[in-house]
């Protein structure tokens, strides 16, 4: 159904440029089919500026992406180049004058906040080689609604989803006798959170260090939303809700609807067994050494940072005097990054013992994503030349180099089902309807600050009886208020100026 | 005496240089008439066109997908600012033309000789070298100064943000900005509450960071002290890192995971959140330290300059006469540095004033409840980038900031007039 959608949608599309007058060097409009054109119809030296993100150029990937597709397109005259531009660099701005990229590889909400002004091309799927292998979900991240009629705006490269990264030959021992109930060869702390609490507060209970800091459980930057968002969205909430024709209604901001003051007393009881360094960015800088040194048992973060925790654990087996190849080796086998525990407690108890936790007792974890993908400037002069660059970026080779090289989660699918394991999790999730995918719509530039200034509040209110200062969030109805005067915020910010 | 001839004048305010012309000033006149025609070729071209657009700000909403290039509401306004600007130097030339016409009817009448275009140059040069020498910079603080002023002015008056950014088109508004301020109750009670905090902090930051200054100078400055060049090399390094370097290792250090909690904790007692969303004045007073570690060093090289041109009799005499150290610092020390850096001192309190970096860097987005889209230590500069660039709002944005304008300038000229550098400048010499 999703696709006739696509299809109806490319076919309006082509319609509307034949009727505008648009053409292949008209100012705008979508590209034409390349089946049949030529990438470079003029046949005059094109250069074609890419925006990557910061880690495939840190990581060597843009190198060999332009590398490989500068050499099958010498003949015909195209050259990709990087943009040299600062990976969040504001088309809007940039782009009317001549100076943006032609080709730029974001974030779904980054690139539709363009697409809202119209600062990139809408794309006719068809034309491009991965369009039948990459979910209908993923191609949703890149739709707007313009007049009544769906355009697709970019093309999906890989998911991003918060991910538990931990050290395999830091397991415990008999985690397969006393850590896994149910017997199905998977530690029961990484499928539901109450245990993963109860594995966490036995290892802070068991941390013999003089200043009790040398053991943690669960570590992670309580203050990130994208990171903690579950404890949200798992309850009811959500970013914002639907209007009658399916478009995110920015005035309907959900962080404060369902029982997710429920979920937010849960994150609050499972940062007392963190330290306050959960409540700032300290986690942040620190959790890739200090999961490698196994201060911390996991940590959360995002996939395409695996490669900064690989090389921490490599340098950690290097000072234990292993050589730089069976270090390197070693960390591959044993540093593990698997999706979040897939239950949470309905009722918010997350000190609950699992053993007496049933299966209805449980909710599903739902967390916070983003689709990755290439989209095509308004304003470049290449259409055809660009169109064949993300052909290509996106072809079945490239998408693998790219998840062997940044450890990416691709959406196409014969990718990640070639990939397996993790991969092809992410994938499913995605497909199941277990990542929220953030809203590709302008107004989600300003849930970012309000909800972190509330998280990071929450995480603290877990050390202030400690510190002999009095709790602000005590019940449901205390943290409910914080939740609605953390929305009437993102409100705020988003309409009482712009009336 | 001959009767003057009129004409020559009404032609010339009609038409520049054919007055200088019908006198056979043909360089001089030609010149006029060269620049009176480009500016009728401006005016043709592009300068109407500006002008308009300039009230319009445009009519056509651009669409990249249909190949709709729109107007850009900004480039037009700017482009109407220049076409003013042009406008205003064309009629200051016109008035150069008038004049000129006058002065060489006015020679005539009186017989005296009318000079040559090359004499008239050289002479010009001489008696108004002034003119010649700043014409260039004058036209450059204008284009680079002036203009941006104008135009940041001019953007407090529009809707320009939230969702009006090209390539939709943005419109004249009049004071609705400032009304939005100084009546929406959620801006104007964040507005009273960040000024009050500001105003406070610029007094106390820049007497903190002036007389920390003066005292280690002076320090410094003592006999008693071996190694001086040695002592003085610290405060200049830390002067010497860039700021935002150097805030962003502040903030490192004051954090839950920093060197100072790592310390506290290890004592037994437990972390502070020196810059939790509610630290209060527990964050604010690290603001100000933080920032008089940046700052002071300046203040002591200042210091440290003045000290050295003050004169040694003076304290020599004010010890005979019994005068202590004390007085002899209130009475002679202090007037004399207080005399010379009343100027950098008002730049000091403006600059404070408007210091971005220290809780931008420290703190940045954090919002607290009971303020509109900040927190209780962001300054009115951080509140107005958090205003229009955090969240696009332009307007407001520049609004603000003519506020911040208009309190800074009127501090400023009001204690720089009423000091004694102002009043008394000669007392020193």
């Amino acid at each position: 159904m999703g696709r006739q959608f696509v299809k109806i949608g490319s076919a309006v599309l082509a319609t509307a440029m034949l009727v505008t007058g648009c053409s292949s060097t008209s100012g705008g409009s979508t590209e034409g089919s390349t089946e049949t054109a030529s990438a470079n119809p003029t046949g005059e030296k094109i250069t074609l500026r890419i925006l990557e993100n910061d880690t495939a150029k840190s990581q060597g990937y843009l190198d060999e992406l332009l590398n490989a597709f500068n050499k099958a397109y010498a003949d015909q005259g195209i050259e990709a180049v990087d943009a040299n531009m600062e990976e969040y660099s504001d088309l809007a701005e940039n782009g009317p004058y001549g100076y943006g990229p032609d080709v730029l590889y974001q974030a779904n909400d980054q690139i539709m906040t363009y697409a809202e002004d119209k600062h990139i091309m809408a794309l006719n799927l068809e034309d491009y080689e991965c369009y039948d292998k990459v979910p209908q979900e993923a191609f949703d991240a890149f739709k707007i609604t313009v007049d009544g009629t769906d355009y697709y705006c970019g093309i999906p490269v890989n998911v991003q989803e918060p991910m538990l990264f931990y050290r395999a030959d830091m397991m415990p021992e008999n985690w397969e006798t006393e850590w896994d109930q149910d017997g199905n060869g998977v530690a029961d702390f990484f499928e539901s959170w109450n245990a993963l609490y109860a594995y966490s507060k036995y290892l802070r209970e068991n941390d013999e260090s003089a200043n009790k800091d040398s053991q943690y459980g669960l570590m992670a930057p309580l203050n990130d939303l994208y990171m903690m968002a579950e404890f949200t969205f798992s309850y009811g909430g959500y970013v914002f809700g639907l209007d009658e024709e399916g478009n995110y209604d920015s005035s309907d901001i959900g962080f404060n609807k369902g029982d997710s003051a429920t979920g937010l007393l849960a994150m609050k009881e499972f940062a007392s067994l963190m330290s306050e360094e959960c409540i700032d960015d300290s986690v942040k800088t620190s959790r890739y050494s200090k999961v490698a040194d196994g201060t911390f048992f996991c940590s959360i973060s995002t996939p395409d940072t695996y490669t900064l925790f690989h090389e921490k654990l490599v340098a950690v087996y290097e000072e234990e005097g292993l050589s730089a190849d069976e270090a390197e080796q070693k960390a591959t086998e044993n540093l593990m990054m698997v999706e979040l525990p897939s239950k949470m407690p309905a009722n918010g108890d997350i000190t609950a013992d699992p053993a007496t936790l049933s299966d209805s007792d449980y909710v599903d974890t739902q967390v916070m994503g983003g689709v990755n993908g290439y989209a095509i400037s308004a304003y470049t002069k290449h259409k055809e030349a660009c169109v064949a660059f993300i052909n290509f970026a996106t072809s079945y080779d490239m998408i693998s180099m790219r998840a062997d090289i940044l450890g990416i989660a691709p959406t196409r699918s014969d990718v990640a089902s070639e990939i397996g394991g993790v991969t092809d999790t992410i994938f499913n999730s995605l497909e199941a309807g277990n990542i929220y995918l953030m809203p590709s719509i302008k107004a989600v530039d300003q849930i970012w600050d309000p909800m972190q200034t509330l998280f990071a509040d929450v995480a603290k209110d877990a050390f202030r009886a400690k510190n002999g200062e009095a709790e602000k969030y005590t019940d449901v109805d205390s943290m409910q208020k914080a939740l609605d005067n953390s929305v009437q915020s993102i409100y705020d910010a988003i309409y009482t100026l712009a009336q | 005496m001959e009767k003057r001839n009129n004409m020559p004048l009404w032609c010339s305010c009609i038409i520049m240089g054919t007055g200088q012309l019908m006198y056979k000033q043909w360089i001089k006149g030609l010149l006029y008439l060269a620049v009176f025609v480009l500016f009728i070729y401006f005016l043709i071209t592009t300068g109407i066109t500006d002008i308009i657009g300039f009230f319009t700000l445009g009519t056509v909403e651009g669409d990249a997908w249909l190949g709709i290039e729109g107007d850009d509401s900004i480039m037009m306004m700017l482009k109407g600012i220049l076409a003013f600007i042009i406008i205003a130097l064309f009629a200051l030339i016109h008035y150069s033309n008038i004049k000129d016409v006058q002065s060489i009817s006015k020679k005539l009448s009186e017989g005296k000789e009318i000079p040559s275009f090359f004499k008239a140059v050289s002479i010009f040069t001489d008696k108004k070298f002034y003119v010649v020498a700043l014409a260039l910079p004058v036209v450059g603080v204008l284009i680079f100064n002036v203009l941006p002023i104008i135009f940041m002015t001019l953007i407090a008056f529009t809707n320009y943000g939230g969702d009006i950014v090209p390539p939709k088109l943005v419109d004249w508004i009049g004071f609705d900005n400032f009304k939005k301020i100084f009546v929406l109750s959620d801006l104007k009670a964040t507005f009273v509450r960040i000024l009050g905090w500001n105003i406070v902090w610029a007094f106390v930051s820049t007497f903190i960071n002036y007389f920390g200054g003066l005292l280690l100078a002076l320090l410094l400055n003592k006999e008693c002290v071996k190694g001086k060049t040695f002592w003085r090399a610290f405060p200049i390094l830390a002067y010497a890192v860039p700021g935002f370097i150097t805030l962003l290792g502040f903030k490192f250090m004051f954090s839950y995971g920093g060197p100072i909690n790592y310390y506290i904790t290890r004592t037994g007692a437990n972390a502070i959140g020196f810059l939790d969303i509610d630290a209060g004045w527990k964050a604010r007073i690290i603001g100000i330290l933080v920032n008089a570690w940046i700052s002071v060093p300046t203040s002591m090289l200042l210091a440290t300059g003045m000290l050295s041109n003050m004169n040694a009799e003076l304290y020599e005499a004010a010890s005979i006469d019994g005068a202590t150290k004390w007085v002899q610092f209130i009475k002679l020390t202090l007037p004399f540095v207080v005399f010379s850096t009343t100027p950098t001192l008002i730049t000091s309190f403006v600059g404070n004033f408007n210091n971005f970096g220290v809780f931008y860097f420290l703190r940045g987005g954090l919002y607290l409840d009971g303020y509109f889209l900040a927190s209780d230590t962001d300054l009115l500069i951080n509140w107005l980038y958090n205003l229009s660039i955090d969240n696009n709002y332009y307007g407001i944005g520049a609004a603000i900031s003519l506020v911040i304008f208009i309190i800074t300038s009127v501090f400023s000229l009001g204690t720089y007039v009423n000091s004694s550098a102002f009043k008394k400048e000669d007392t020193y010499r």
